[in-house]
């Protein structure tokens, strides 16, 4: 006798899932369908914005957004619905927002354009944009290696596990965590002058984010080095290696690719946060927008330069991503 | 050489963790050539006893001598000392980001300062020793318990130790690897290496050890031959014991 079988299609069985009759009729393709032909219609008839009462002009378009709503939900929700009809409803869903916000939201659409997206404006700015793109990315490129350096130096100096140092490295380490990083700048900038100490914008810039970034990067080292087992460091006393050459041939080979993540993840958002170094004038990209913002008298720069940040950052984000995912299926 | 000559000795050896009492006046002796297996209840302090010897846990007070000098005085390298000092884990721990040959001559080359050269040709031989040549690159996670152990070994014996310990060496390996891991030991034994054994394999202690150490609550509680121990036990809490574990 045959232990196993399949159900056929309609065949009723306790095991089988079943749906009330409401349920079934809202996925049908049909009903789908022809929703969807009513949605448009009541979207032509909306009123506009002028020709209607408030009253009517809200509840009707409330009414219509809890429809669209109901609809996307319908879909979305629907196991079976394929991921592309998913992405397409998705876009759609968004667009009709989009276009009740255009048309419903009151906003003065052509000044906005005029204000942030006059690329007219933009005639000749590109270059110093670029030079300013150019200090951030040089401004970062130091500022990664000072980070690596108080990182790895404070977490090596842990390994020693002396009382007297650990208290210190962890001060060292609590206050920057602490202290918002513009804080910093500014302090370095504008206050250690009076006590005869000018380190000018860029080593002000330099220092705080090596010095703040580097008290995030300790922890991620620590973290990497707390996870080669401690065995491994018997392992490697017993043999007669000294401490030193334990960190450097042992600890370090393993612990270095667990912390890249972290580290890398630590190094873009410190990319990011050069932009703070526009408030101690150092010449760099937001700070150039800044400039171009005031002398042209509209702020198309600033959305210029949000942009430039966009196009560096998305794909570092993207490696920062692939190199953790790369980590854990190791 | 002596044959008589004392490797280690201790005199009234303590270890508290914290408020714990671990070791409570450990006195013994090991000779050269001699195996000794440390037997006991869990907790009853063994491993400590052994991590001690070479200061891998730090003695709360008491005396180590290792070949005559006292290792727990202020001015010797202890890193020197475990150089002598062959030591073997339950839980393998070799280098994983390191093959097998690497593991081997990495500490050769780096503490005693011998060339690559020379320190992969004494490698190889180990390996052949145990019996793992062809293995000689491989990485230590596509080798077996057994394999691993072995490599772990070989790594100890390059630095041509006076002394190994070996701390439950079998005890992480799956029943059908045990065997090749003793037969190494025992060969090791055969050849006149002095071995502090922390084991509870009693074929292999019977055949090899020369004398065993039965340690509970942080004391020696019995010590003799295996024939001794096993068959004419002199106290209760040793003939509890073996009567639970044979």
């Amino acid at each position: 006798m045959n232990s196993t079988h399949e159900l056929k299609d309609n065949q009723t069985h306790r095991f089988v899932r079943t749906h009330p009759m409401w349920f079934k009729i809202i996925r049908k393709p049909a009903f789908v369908g022809v929703t969807f032909l009513l949605l448009v219609v009541f979207a032509l008839l909306l009123p506009a914005r002028e020709a209607a009462t408030p009253a009517v002009l809200y509840t009707s378009i409330s009414f219509f957004l809890l429809l669209i709503l109901f609809w996307s939900a319908n879909v979305l929700s629907d196991s079976k619905q394929p991921e592309a009809v998913k992405m397409i409803v998705s876009l759609l869903l968004i667009g009709v927002l989009c276009w009740l916000f255009y048309n419903y939201s009151g906003a003065q659409w052509d000044k906005l354009a005029d204000f942030f997206f006059n690329w007219g404006k933009l005639t000749g700015s590109w270059r110093v944009l670029f030079r300013g793109l150019g200090v951030t990315l040089l401004l970062a490129a130091i500022s990664a290696v000072g980070t690596i350096f108080f990182g790895l130096a404070v977490a090596i100096l842990r390994q020693f596990k002396s009382d007297t140092l650990n208290f210190f490295l962890k001060v060292y380490v609590d206050i920057f965590r602490s202290i918002p990083m513009i804080v910093v700048m500014v302090v370095l900038f504008f206050a250690l002058p009076y006590a005869g100490i000018s380190l000018g914008s860029i080593v002000s810039t330099v220092l705080a984010l090596s010095l703040g970034y580097g008290a995030y990067a300790a922890e991620s080292f620590r973290a990497g080095i707390e996870a080669v087992h401690s065995g491994q460091i018997e392992a490697a006393r017993s043999l007669g290696l000294s401490r030193w050459q334990t960190i450097r041939m042992i600890i370090m080979p393993q612990a270095v690719p667990v912390v890249i993540p972290p580290l890398t993840g630590n190094l873009v958002a410190m990319l990011k946060e050069t932009a703070v170094a526009s408030v101690v004038a150092a010449p760099e990209l937001l700070k150039r927008a800044r400039e171009l913002y005031t002398s042209k008298t509209n702020p198309t720069p600033l959305v210029a330069a949000a942009i430039i940040y966009l196009v560096v950052l998305v794909p570092l984000v993207r490696i920062v991503n692939m190199l953790e995912k790369r980590v854990k299926l190791k | 050489m002596n044959k008589s000559e004392v490797m280690i000795e201790t005199v009234d050896l303590q270890k508290y963790f914290k408020d714990l009492h671990v070791l409570k006046g450990i006195n013994t002796k090991v000779t050269r050539s001699e195996v000794v297996a440390v037997m006991g209840p869990s907790g009853s302090g063994k491993s400590t006893f052994l991590r001690c010897l070479n200061r891998m846990e730090e003695p709360t007070s008491g005396h180590i001598y290792v070949e005559g000098i006292d290792i727990m005085a202020p001015y010797i390298d202890i890193n020197k000392v475990r150089t002598e000092i062959g030591m073997v884990f339950q839980s393998f721990n070799l280098f994983p980001h390191l093959n097998a040959i690497e593991n081997i001559k990495l500490a050769p080359m780096h503490v005693r300062k011998i060339s690559d050269k020379e320190a992969t040709e004494r490698g190889m031989e180990l390996l052949d020793k145990v019996g793992l040549v062809e293995k000689a690159l491989a990485y230590p996670e596509q080798l077996s318990g057994g394999q691993q152990q072995r490599i772990a070994i070989a790594r100890a014996l390059a630095m041509q130790p006076q002394i190994m310990f070996f701390d439950e060496p079998t005890s992480a390996l799956d029943p059908e690897m045990i065997g090749e891991v003793l037969d190494v030991m025992r060969r090791m034994a055969k050849e006149g290496m002095t071995m502090i054994v922390v084991s509870h394999e009693m074929g292999f202690i019977k055949e090899a050890a020369g004398r065993i150490l039965f340690m509970a609550d942080g004391v020696i509680v019995e010590e003799g031959t295996p024939d001794e121990i096993f068959n004419n036990s002199q106290h209760q809490r040793t003939q509890d014991f073996l009567s639970k574990i044979l």
